[in-house]
């Protein structure tokens, strides 16, 4: 199953036209707006995930109960099988809208986890994590064991974003794909995200864009995984997001085989 | 993350927290200036057109050293900026 991450500039597109099996929405997008556009692409018979962006899973202010009980309400509505969030921080005491590095310790491991843990018991279910770009951070444990040994704590899944790990080995060195893959239990996953990236010459590092194709290495991981573990794959294109043709030529590149 | 990494972010400080690199802390800063300047001029294009392209940017570094948003919609970010404006008059 490949599936694409559904963005506003796409209202005006004729989704059957999208070679997708499901979609995924930004959460905070969809608890304040109509959701009219959401039930017909439910009712087209492809599901629609929710992969949230603001939850300060890693980051020091307590979570709104009030937020989750909204988020609880949306994934009720479209009978969500899949709820995420990123492993960060949002900002410091405030929301800062953006996604800040957890120092890689064991302390942290604790902390995230047990707030992972409160996030499930107001939602009544088992949210996915989600592995981040990191710019630079802090802590001894590698990335794909404090990864694993949160999940495992929290007993939540992992979403797991391959060009993510691909972003991270080449800015910062460290556990390249294949092996980052080998650390995360399969039964875990929730699902894969693969999107592209750009080399920002500014600052000398690959930024996560969302902007470009994804990188041939990582859609043939995404290939075997799917194969392998039965994942399905999203595909994420949020800036410079090209037309219909593009993005259905991505999608079939995510596919394991093409129907006849 | 310790409040130096984000007194850095918020460009409250040049000093570049222990542990973290240079390069890494300019891009937070950068990626949370740019999150800031899109939603607000998404909302109030004006404001850029008037100021010119140095007085928006310092307006938008200040913005960002001072805020003090709480809302997990980035689509309200405009009003915490309305709020700040509010602040700065009074």
């Amino acid at each position: 199953m490949v599936g694409l991450g559904y963005r506003r500039e796409m209202a005006d597109w004729d989704l059957s036209a999208i070679e997708a099996d499901f979609f995924e929405v930004v959460s905070e997008n969809w608890m304040r707006r109509d959701r009219a556009p959401l039930h017909r692409i439910i009712e087209s018979g492809r599901p629609v995930h929710l992969h949230g962006v603001s939850m300060n899973l890693g980051g020091p202010a307590p979570i709104e109960r009030a937020f989750l009980l909204k988020l609880r309400e949306l994934i009720e509505d479209i009978g969500a099988v899949h709820c995420s969030d990123h492993l960060a921080a949002s900002g410091d005491a405030h929301q800062l809208h953006d996604l800040f590095p957890i120092p890689f310790t064991m302390a942290e491991v604790a902390r995230v986890s047990d707030r992972i843990r409160h996030v499930q018991d107001v939602l009544g279910r088992r949210i996915a994590i989600e592995n981040s770009t990191w710019y630079t951070n802090r802590g001894d444990v590698p990335e794909a064991d404090f990864v694993a040994a949160i999940a495992e704590r929290a007993d939540c899944q992992v979403l797991l974003d391959l060009n993510n790990v691909v972003v991270n080995h080449k800015n910062h060195g460290g556990m390249d794909l294949p092996t980052f893959i080998t650390r995360i239990d399969p039964a875990r996953i929730s699902y894969l995200h693969v999107a592209g990236h750009e080399f920002d010459a500014r600052f000398g590092m690959h930024i996560d864009t969302h902007s470009q194709p994804v990188e041939s290495g990582t859609a043939a991981m995404a290939r075997l995984m799917q194969q392998r573990h039965k994942l399905s794959v999203l595909l994420e294109w949020d800036n410079d997001l090209p037309g219909c043709d593009l993005i259905n030529q991505e999608l079939r590149c995510l596919k394991t085989s093409t129907p006849t | 993350m310790s409040e130096d990494f984000y007194a850095y972010v918020r460009g409250r400080t040049d000093v570049v927290p222990e542990g973290h690199s240079e390069a890494g802390m300019k891009v937070y800063r950068h990626l949370v200036h740019l999150g800031a300047s899109q939603a607000i001029e998404a909302q109030h294009p004006e404001v850029r057109q008037q100021l010119g392209e140095d007085a928006w940017r310092a307006l938008i570094e200040d913005f960002v050293r001072q805020s003090e948003w709480s809302s997990h919609f980035y689509g309200d970010l405009p009003d915490e900026f309305l709020a700040y404006l509010d602040r700065m008059r009074a």
